[in-house]
């Protein structure tokens, strides 16, 4: 497998050409990446689409046309992350520093399907947790268990089940800060 | 006790299992850290990330009537006149026709291009005999959604999604078509639109490189 980009091809577009003559072509090219950086964030499609519909209804209001298209890719993410650093504001009242490493770190970039890679990370931070934990939120998100079979599968109550659930998310996370 | 962080955290993953909605609460440090930890799970789940192909539509709908100039409404006159002489029916039909245009307007046509990535390398993805002539196999690398397809002996590799909103496609080797699932959208294994019902016609499917080697079919792709 070659593993070098070939020289003297262009940068990466589906479009001909370097930029975005019209809003549609700038839609129909960003919206799957746009949509699925929201959810891959916020994990439902209700809260997805709102944010997914405001970054892009404000990026496309803003740009004049022809737009190359780095620029308009560059100006999407970042406009994403604003509007997702306000959801989590807004919202579930997120600490400061969280929603200003949002809004300033380096947009990420707008990809296409990105599920394969999302779900090997997903994998890698479950197999990095401590048995329990594992078990827990393996049961939740792979096998679909509800808080009452998780309690019955691993032989505690429910109350304790709901904590060592809450437990196992707060560990998925530091695992998570590590891998990034 | 609902105000118990489990609890809390809880019912948010409880919405998330659900692919609703979860409710707002006012989350401390750790709980925020628990909430964001359990998104991230709940959008790894596969194929969970596509999204509903009426909200794609929908939006396009929304900045079509907001971006772009609508045309000047018929006179009273020229209405009352259509409707004097062609009917109430035929008037209805007429009108609908230009709001289709107007606000359900299919993307503008356009050739199909290739699709290089920048940093794109070749992958094998089949091997040749696991796709045999008129057959189509979806294949993802991760960040392409890519049909592999062996068109009377030849092998070509095109993306994945529609041209028109970006539904994933599905082959129907048996009827030797790619139908979107979408809006009747039907494109040959050659890529070419062959069929569609919306007021103008989208791209071509854009072709993806490939090749064969040693038996194995190749993409270059990301």
């Amino acid at each position: 497998m070659d593993d070098v980009a070939r020289p003297g091809r262009p940068a990466l577009e589906v479009v001909e050409g370097n930029s975005y003559s019209d809003w549609e072509s700038v839609y129909r090219d960003n919206v799957l990446g746009l949509y699925q950086l929201m959810f891959r964030r916020v994990g439902n499609a209700p809260d997805a689409e709102d944010l997914a519909e405001e970054a892009m209804i404000h990026t496309l209001h803003t740009l004049r046309f022809p737009a190359p298209v780095h620029e308009v890719r560059s100006y999407l993410a970042k406009t994403a992350r604003t509007v997702l650093a306000d959801h989590w504001r807004k919202h579930y009242a997120a600490p400061r520093t969280v929603s200003d490493d949002e809004s300033q770190a380096p947009p990420e970039r707008i990809e296409y399907a990105p599920s394969a890679a999302s779900a090997s990370r997903a994998l890698r931070i479950l197999e990095l947790l401590p048995d329990r934990f594992r078990q827990v939120l393996e049961l939740r998100f792979l096998r679909g268990y509800s808080v009452g079979e998780v309690a019955a599968e691993m032989n505690v109550s429910r109350a304790n089940a709901r904590v060592l659930q809450y437990r196992a998310l707060r560990k998925a996370a530091e695992v998570g800060l590590e891998l990034t | 006790m609902r105000w118990r962080p489990e609890n809390r955290v809880g019912r948010y993953l409880d919405a998330l299992l659900k692919r609703r909605r979860p409710a707002r609460f006012k989350a401390t440090d750790e709980e925020w850290e628990a909430i964001a930890a359990a998104s991230e799970l709940a959008s790894s789940r596969p194929g969970a990330d596509l999204p509903d192909p009426a909200f794609v539509e929908r939006l396009a709908r929304r900045l079509r009537a907001e971006l772009e100039p609508r045309p000047a409404r018929p006179s009273l006159l020229n209405r009352r006149a259509l409707l004097q002489t062609a009917g109430a029916s035929a008037a209805a039909a007429v009108a609908g026709a230009v709001l289709d245009h107007v606000v359900v307007g299919g993307m503008v046509a356009q050739q199909a291009a290739t699709l290089i990535p920048s940093q794109g390398s070749w992958r094998p993805v089949a091997a040749l005999s696991q796709v045999p002539a008129g057959q189509v196999l979806p294949v993802s690398t991760g960040s392409m959604q890519v049909l592999v397809v062996n068109d009377g002996g030849r092998i070509r590799a095109l993306s994945g999604v529609c041209t028109h909103l970006g539904c994933t496609l599905q082959p129907s080797a048996a009827a030797g078509r790619i139908d979107c699932p979408c809006h009747r959208t039907a494109f040959s294994l050659s890529g070419k639109v062959l069929d569609y019902q919306l007021p103008r016609s989208p791209g071509d499917l854009p072709e993806v490189e490939s090749r064969v080697r040693d038996g194995q079919i190749e993409i270059f792709a990301v």
